[in-house]
């Protein structure tokens, strides 16, 4: 198994009775983009959660190169190289654009040196001509591309993506899709939680299906279309690969 | 230099320009001066509260406690030992360093309400122990500076109030210079993340623990600071007084909540219009109604918690603005 960025070992999570992950194991190798799917409430968010630290795994292990991270504090996780975006958009809303995106940077970087490279990333992620408004006065789409470029900002190996593109029209999702391949090339991998198919079809070269909690499939789009038990849990009998999720 | 950066540099030179030359007309041993010395000394005091309650909104309300650590420790050493207040006061900011490390293992990781409260209560309990730990504090009853105005400066004691008037100025401007250093600096957007979201701070890789520690510690200093100058200034005080809620710790919150909380000038605002007020409100009401100040500082918080969170400054703010907007139209 050596060589993968990430291996998440037989990871369970449960909150009280209730079980969110349930020995959930798979790895990623770098440079992949993989897809994380499932219906509401299945435990994406959960996982990701997991892996950046915000909740200790109840049991299992997860290896992020070649370090045990499991019980880490989420600075730590970040620090190696291992962030999110929040799906419910978390900004520090009473701040600049900018200066989200700097807080990001000073995880390994001096002041000086942060605020160069937030502006970096600011236009990378296509928002430069925001930088100085308060990101609480956002639209939804800008706010997405702020945590984007915030997590960009941290210079992560390994970036969790949490509904980046929902709410995005197609030629915005198509400028994700861009980035998001552009900084794999660059050397970062990605897995990717979104809802909308087509889009995750078109950017992931790997799907993980989560299913209450459960992994039920792991495999290329392709497969994962065809995957019997997925098409009743999630895609439904009626996805073609043309057509949208849910 | 931008119009806007000339500004910012230029007013608050001014202001201190003013406070240098303010008492020169004013009578050395007065009234007046000593209630300009508490206003500089409560906005030196909201200050150091602003690093942690204003940047972090860390809401403590136990402050006091730093407060009266080094008051007691400095005017004690000075008792009973004759040592000089200016080495007195760095022994106050090292036990009020231990205080704060000691209530931060269990308070740090106490959010909003639930940290407020344990703060207060840790407030208390330095209250508590300095009334009842009578062999080395005086108890209830209280404890003087002993007066040696032959010893000068040395003894940190004058023969009019007006050097402790500068004395209070620059311990003003110092804990403004030190807020404004972490303000702006990385130490600075740490605390402004923790303020706005923590876990998206931890996730993006800011050690929340140790940012609010650091703030903490730093606040509890400073504060140990002005208490020893406070102690110096009045003489003489008690446990209730020098560890009160309403009379130090609520008013060092009010102060930067009503000025404006996580900003350089909140506490200049906030300390020029309450110090003044409460004077005035115990000249006219006397002692009559005892506790009324403190019922009026309630109210007070309330009010601008309820009609403007983000305190006077803002109303300055969004006046200036629509200011420019009329010119531009």
């Amino acid at each position: 198994m050596s060589g993968q960025l990430l291996e998440v070992r037989n990871v369970t999570r449960r909150f009280g009775g209730l079980v969110a992950n349930s020995n959930v194991a798979f790895t990623v190798a770098p440079g992949e983009i993989v897809g994380l799917i499932g219906p509401n409430g299945a435990g994406k968010t959960t996982l990701f959660n997991v892996l950046v630290g915000i909740y200790p795994p109840s049991s299992g292990e997860v290896i992020f190169d070649g370090k045990s991270i499991g019980g880490m504090k989420p600075h730590q996780i970040a620090k190696a190289g291992l962030t999110k975006t929040f799906q419910n958009v978390a900004l520090f809303a009473e701040t600049s654009v900018l200066d989200n995106v700097v807080t990001g940077g000073l995880v390994n970087r001096s002041l000086t040196d942060a605020r160069r490279f937030a502006a970096e990333c600011l236009e990378r992620v296509g928002i430069g001509a925001i930088a100085g408004k308060k990101a609480g006065d956002l639209s939804f789409p800008e706010r997405a591309r702020v945590e984007v470029a915030r997590a960009l900002c941290t210079s992560p190996k390994l970036l969790l993506l949490d509904e980046v593109m929902a709410a995005l029209t197609p030629a915005e999702m198509e400028e994700i899709i861009e980035l998001v391949r552009s900084l794999r090339d660059e050397g970062m991998t990605f897995i990717v939680v979104e809802h909308h198919m087509k889009a995750v079809m078109k950017l992931c070269e790997r799907l993980i299906v989560l299913n209450f909690g459960e992994m039920i499939a792991d495999g290329t789009p392709q497969e994962i279309a065809s995957n019997r038990k997925v098409l009743d849990a999630y895609l439904g009998a009626n996805f073609t690969t043309q057509g949208e999720g849910h | 230099m931008t119009r806007a950066e000339t500004l910012s540099i230029a007013l608050p030179a001014l202001v201190v320009l003013a406070l240098i030359i303010a008492p020169l007309g004013l009578d050395p041993y007065g009234y007046t001066l000593r209630i300009l010395c508490l206003m500089l000394l409560f906005c030196a005091m909201g200050q150091a509260w602003n690093i942690v309650g204003g940047l972090a909104n860390q809401i403590s309300l136990g402050h006091a406690a730093y407060f009266g650590i080094g008051a007691y420790s400095s005017t004690i050493l000075f008792g009973s030992f004759g040592l000089s207040p200016l080495i007195g006061v760095f022994v106050g900011m090292a036990l009020a360093a231990l205080f704060a490390l000691v209530l931060s293992l269990p308070t740090l990781r106490l959010k909003g309400h639930y940290f407020a409260l344990a703060t207060l209560a840790a407030g208390e309990v330095a209250r508590v122990v300095a009334n009842s730990w009578t062999s080395l504090t005086g108890g209830p009853v209280g404890i003087s500076v002993p007066y040696r105005p032959d010893a000068g400066f040395w003894a940190l004691q004058f023969q009019t109030v007006l050097p402790n008037y500068y004395l209070f100025l620059g311990a003003m401007v110092l804990v403004s210079l030190v807020f404004w250093r972490v303000q702006t600096s990385a130490f600075g957007y740490r605390l402004r993340a923790i303020k706005e979201n923590e876990t998206a701070a931890e996730v993006i890789g800011v050690n929340t623990y140790r940012v609010k520690l650091h703030a903490s510690l730093l606040s509890a200093v400073l504060t140990a600071m002005l208490g020893t100058l406070y102690a110096q200034f009045q003489f003489f005080f008690d446990p209730d007084t020098i560890f009160g809620v309403a009379t130090i710790s609520v008013k060092m919150a009010l102060i930067v909540i009503l000025g404006g909380a996580g900003r350089l000038y909140g506490p200049w605002i906030g300390a020029a219009v309450i110090i003044p007020l409460e004077e005035m409100a115990n000249s006219y009401l006397g002692n009559s109604i005892a506790g009324l100040s403190q019922f009026a500082y309630g109210v007070l918080l309330i009010v601008v918690i309820l009609l403007n969170p983000r305190g006077l400054i803002s109303l300055f703010e969004s006046l200036r603005d629509r200011l420019k907007r009329r010119q531009r139209a």
